[in-house]
Formats: structure tokens, C-alpha cells, sequence
């Protein structure tokens, strides 16, 4: 059996530091994962946007203080932790740090936030399919010996779902993102496999779907393809039919096929908000609306 | 007799490009011209069949055939671009809230007076069928005296965009900037609230209040007001940017009876098909309302109730809440 398809859920509902540092290192241990000696770790949060953790659409700054606490205990009081985030087409990080309760974790544990945009970085040339790319590597992200991914699982748009692999789009410095959406895909792919990310640690306490549950899930793998892939069949997306898993698993990012440790997979498909059909249809409606150029009319 | 006013429009962010669309199926208006710092919100003025576009408002200004224009800017350029335009002898309405604070205010207040033209500020509360509804029964005595009373606003305020377009937009950075706002929610959601309160229950005897800051901005992003009136009524006023629903209401409770109205949004699919199809969404009418009734002030020389000197008692009352303010951390 390979470490690279297991999942590890566990169920956390307490939005406690203690409780959600149990609940990660249940997670990690039900995937077999060991600490490594680091002494320069990255940790990748998905913020989007302004809304804050209520609204399960970012990672909880909580959730992160427990890794933080966890990753200090399992390697060095003294280890350097940066979080990272770039700038985006809608959001600042100079806002959302602050906003989002960043500035705060930041300066309570003594950890760096850095703004990718603005941070130093070289630049790089991928490929991914037919596709050719020439992105900036942070040098942050490129020195760290050892890189986590805190995403979110919900819907979205162009992609049908963001969680683990999407969550790395983030870490494109440049910072007028839509440039990338007519080959988004590839972009989320290309990213992932010039900044692999490979320990995952989903904060699915709050969850953003068809509005927000408190659906108590901590997920964790080693392999960004499998937690998409797990996601989206809790989200109630055919993973086969979401563009980014499946080009990412042809790259050699990781297998679409898992394995499920600890708590059951269906209790959270059961507790997750699922979009109805009115709203599949209206979202369909709205990207046919785009296609025909009626979006304009939109104010 | 009603003539046809030549209307220029000052501003088309969100509740610009309203405005706009509005005042194009209005019978008594020519749109005869639009200003925007945006190409792109030019650009979407021609589509709309606008002839004269600006980047610069002082431009717009001196057209020497325009009436009235319709100012929806950003907070800070209320006074500068609300004076030029009564010096130039514009009739103007001006979106809320009238200024950054009382002394901007009654500078504006006065150049309306000085160069004769109406001033009428942009409160479309008043013209929402629910409120209207609402103090007619309060006005009918059924409900008794109204000793306390609940007006509500709740919801996204500068990070609103994402709501109406399903896509997540940049906020501009004014909103975020205390200089050039003035304030924060009390500023732009409250003052919505104590205007609706001040028509229902008459002037304010004396106000406290709690400002918080749940996203550690710089300006408050909810807050929540008691204020005592003249008529013995004691309102609360509850505002906030924190949350994605919209939520905007007053309740009254009297001595005979109670009643609750809220305004019920539609959904930002519905909205977004009804613009998508060229129709008016529902949200669009208090607004189409309000215009209307400004155009008929002009045509029959009759003063706005909403006037500036109105408006300059809302900002008064802020004012002396953000002097006295308790901020919860």
C-alpha cells in the first residue's frame, strides 16, 4: 500500500485551539505522516476575498494557531514558520491579513505573514499538456523544507471545486489572476507542480457550500489529487468531471484513487450543504449568460 | 407645464450605473450627459445610448444646457463636486450620506442657498413601499403611541460587490480609508437609519452608542445606537458590514399594537436575470422613485423633503455619537 492515496478524517467541531490540534494530529497519524526535521516551513491558508472563517470560506486563523502549536511540538520551538498569500484580481493582502485575523496569529506566535506579490522571487518555465507557462517562484516557498496546504473545500465557478490544488493558485505572485481563466486548469496544475505542496491539511470545520454548515471535518493526506478527489465526492462533484484532478493525476501529482482512514466519508457527504438543482441550473444559466457576452449587462 | 429635465449624471459605481439606468426610462429626463474616472463604467454609458461622457465632473459641469445632475461619488468629492455644481447653478442630487462630517455639510447646504438651486439628498429608504407602509399605519393611531422602537440594517457594505455579480470584485479603496469616508458603518448604513427614524418619530433628543470592529478595520463595522426622542420614543438603530445577508427593517412597537417590516431583497440570480432580460429588478424602484420625485421638485419649484438641511441633522447626530462613541473591542 502506498502513503500517497491515504486520507485521514476526523470529526472536530470545537473551534478550540486544543481540541483542533488533536483532531490534526489524529489526521496525520491515520496517513502514517512523520514530522521531518525542518527548519523553514511554509504554510499555504486559502483566504478569499474579505469574509472571515464564519463563513467557511477561508481557512479558519485558528486552524492555524493548532498546526503552528503542532508543528513547533513535533520539530523545533525555534522552527521559522511563514504563512503565505498573494494578491488578487479582488483581494489585497494588506486587507485580508488584517481583515481576516492574520496580524493578529501572526504577531501572537511570533510567525511571518508574506505578501507573495511583493516578496522576492525568481522566475520559471512548465509545461503542462500543450500548455506552456513562465511563472515567478517565490524564494520563500522555493527554500522551505517543508510546505503545507491549509485549503477550504466549496464550489466555484470556473472549476467546479476548490480545495487542495486550487488553494496553490495562490501562490502565483502576479497578482491580475484572471489573466489565467481561459486555461485555468492548467494553471492550477502548473503551479502545483513547480510549488508541490504535499502535506494537505483541509479545515472543513466550517464549511462554505450551499450556504455554511458546521460540518467538524479535519482531513488530511499527502497527496493534493486525493484529497480533490475526496472533496469533491463529499461536495457531490463528479471528480471526473473536474478539469484540474484529472489533469493533475495525468502530471503525475497524485492518484484520483484513495483510501479512506477514520472517521466515514459519507457522515460528512450526508452533513455537507449540497447545491440543489435550482442552483446547478442558475449557475449553468449564468455561465451560458457569460458566454453570450450577457454578463455586461450586469452592473 | 412639466418640461424635460437635462440631467447629468456624476458617478457610476454600482448605485450610479442605477441611477442611470432609471433615469433612461424616465419621460421627464434627458440623460444628456455622464462622468466616471472609469473607461470601462464610459464605456457601458455609450452602450447605454449616453451621447457626452467625461472623465472630468468640472467638465460636465460647465454644459451650459444641463438642469440637474445626480452626484454618486465616493464620500470625500460630495463637497467639492456638490459646491462646483451649485456654483454653476446645477440643481443637485446628492447621494448619502450629505458629507464627511457637519462643518462639509453646511458648506454645501449653504452654496445651495447661495446660488438658488435644489439640493436633495439620496435617502431611498423613504421611497420603499414597506416604510411607506409602515408609517401610514404608525400615522393611522392603530398602533397607539410608539414608545420603542428597532430599525435595522444589516449587511455586506463595501465588500457588497461580490453579492450582485456572483463573481468577487475589488473593493475600492476609499471605502477602506477613514480620511476620505468619514466614517464607517454608522456613517454609511446608520445615517440610512436615522433619517428613516427621524421621519417616523420627529427630531432626536439625545443619542449613546457602541461602535465595533469585528475585522479590525479602521472604521466601525457595526454599531449599535439607542436614540431618545423629542416625541418620547426610543429607537434602537442596529447597523453592520458583517454579514453576506442583507437584512434592512423597522420594527414599531406601540401601545395598542406592533408591527415589523422588512424589505425583502430578491435573490442576486433573479436580479441578475431581470438585467440580463433589460428588465427593472425590484431593488431598482425606491431609487427610480426618488429621482422621480426630484425631477417633479424641479418642475414644480417645490423644496425636497429631503433636503440638505435634512440631511445635515443625520450628520450632526453621527457626529456627536464618534465624539462620544464607547468602542467595543
Amino acid at each position: 500500500m502506498t502513503l500517497l492515496s491515504l486520507i485521514g478524517l476526523v470529526e472536530c467541531k470545537e473551534r478550540q485551539v486544543d481540541s483542533i490540534k488533536k483532531a490534526i494530529r489524529e489526521a496525520l497519524e491515520l496517513i502514517d505522516y512523520s514530522f521531518p526535521e525542518a527548519e523553514n516551513i511554509v504554510i499555504k491558508p486559502n483566504m478569499c476575498y474579505y469574509w472571515d472563517y464564519s463563513t467557511g470560506q477561508t481557512t479558519d486563523p485558528i486552524f492555524v494557531a493548532a498546526l503552528i502549536e503542532l508543528l513547533r511540538e513535533e520539530t523545533s520551538s525555534n522552527v521559522k514558520i511563514s504563512m503565505v498569500e498573494s494578491d488578487a484580481s479582488a483581494m489585497k493582502c494588506k486587507y485580508a491579513f488584517r481583515y481576516l485575523g492574520y496580524e493578529r496569529l501572526a504577531r501572537k506566535y511570533g510567525v511571518e505573514l508574506i505578501n507573495l506579490s511583493e516578496a522576492e522571487s525568481e522566475p520559471t518555465k512548465v509545461k503542462v499538456g500543450n500548455e506552456s507557462f513562465k511563472f515567478m517562484i517565490p524564494k520563500v516557498i522555493k527554500d522551505a523544507d517543508l510546505r503545507v496546504n491549509l485549503p477550504k473545500m466549496k464550489y466555484m465557478s470556473f472549476t467546479k471545486i476548490s480545495c487542495a490544488l486550487k488553494n496553490i493558485f495562490g501562490c502565483n505572485p502576479y497578482p491580475k489572476k484572471f489573466k489565467y481563466h481561459s486555461r485555468l486548469n492548467e494553471a492550477i496544475v502548473a503551479l502545483n507542480k513547480v510549488m508541490p505542496f504535499k502535506l494537505c491539511v483541509l479545515d472543513g470545520i466550517m464549511a462554505s457550500g450551499s450556504g455554511t454548515v458546521k460540518l467538524g471535518l479535519v482531513m488530511a493526506s499527502l497527496d493534493p489529487v486525493a484529497m480533490d478527489t475526496a472533496a469533491a465526492e463529499i461536495m457531490g462533484v463528479n471528480p471526473k468531471s473536474v478539469g484540474h484532478i484529472m489533469l493533475a493525476e495525468k502530471e503525475g501529482l497524485g492518484e484520483t484513487s484513495f483510501k479512506v482512514r477514520g472517521a466515514d466519508l459519507d457522515y460528512f457527504k450526508r452533513g455537507y450543504p449540497r447545491k440543489s438543482i435550482t442552483e446547478k441550473a442558475l449557475l449553468l444559466g449564468y455561465r451560458l449568460a457569460c458566454a453570450l457576452g450577457l454578463d455586461k449587462r450586469l452592473i | 407645464m412639466t418640461r424635460k429635465i437635462n440631467l447629468g449624471l456624476i458617478g457610476l459605481g454600482l448605485i450610479g450605473k442605477v441611477h442611470l439606468k432609471n433615469c433612461l426610462g424616465l419621460k421627464t429626463v434627458n440623460v444628456q450627459a455622464v462622468t466616471d474616472v472609469s473607461k470601462k463604467a464610459l464605456k457601458f454609458a455609450r452602450e447605454m445610448g449616453v451621447k457626452q461622457v467625461f472623465t472630468d465632473y468640472n467638465e460636465l459641469l460647465r454644459q451650459p444646457t444641463i438642469d440637474a445632475v445626480i452626484i454618486s461619488l465616493p464620500t470625500y468629492l460630495h463637497a467639492p463636486c456638490a459646491i462646483s455644481a451649485a456654483e454653476n447653478g446645477k440643481h443637485v442630487f446628492l447621494e448619502k450620506p450629505l458629507a464627511r462630517n457637519p462643518k462639509e455639510g453646511k458648506e454645501i447646504v449653504s452654496a445651495a442657498r447661495r446660488y438658488g438651486v435644489k439640493l436633495m439628498v439620496g435617502y431611498p429608504l423613504r421611497f420603499f413601499s414597506e416604510f411607506e407602509e409602515a408609517k401610514e399605519i404608525m400615522e393611522s393611531g392603530v398602533l397607539g403611541d410608539i414608545q420603542t422602537a428597532h430599525a435595522v440594517n444589516i449587511g455586506a457594505g463595501p465588500f457588497f460587490h461580490r453579492a450582485e455579480s456572483m463573481i468577487p470584485r475589488p473593493v475600492p479603496e476609499w471605502w477602506l480609508n477613514k480620511e476620505l469616508t468619514g466614517g464607517g458603518v454608522l456613517l454609511d448604513l446608520g445615517s440610512h437609519m436615522i433619517n428613516l427614524a427621524r421621519w417616523f418619530f420627529g427630531e432626536v433628543k439625545s443619542v449613546k452608542a457602541y461602535l465595533g470592529h469585528r475585522f479590525d478595520l479602521d472604521l466601525e463595522d457595526h454599531a449599535v445606537c439607542t436614540l431618545v426622542f423629542e416625541s418620547g420614543t426610543v429607537a434602537i438603530v442596529n447597523v453592520g458590514w458583517f454579514s453576506q445577508k442583507a437584512t434592512v427593517g423597522i420594527e414599531l412597537y406601540g401601545t395598542v399594537g406592533h408591527v415589523q417590516k422588512y424589505y425583502r431583497s430578491p435573490s442576486r440570480a433573479i436580479t441578475a436575470i431581470q438585467l440580463i432580460l433589460g428588465r427593472t429588478p425590484r431593488f431598482f424602484k425606491p431609487y427610480l422613485k426618488e429621482v422621480s420625485y426630484f425631477i417633479n421638485c424641479i418642475n414644480e419649484d417645490g423644496r425636497p423633503l429631503l433636503s440638505g438641511g435634512d440631511a445635515l441633522k443625520d450628520l450632526e447626530i453621527i457626529a456627536q455619537v464618534y465624539k462620544n462613541q464607547v468602542r467595543l473591542e
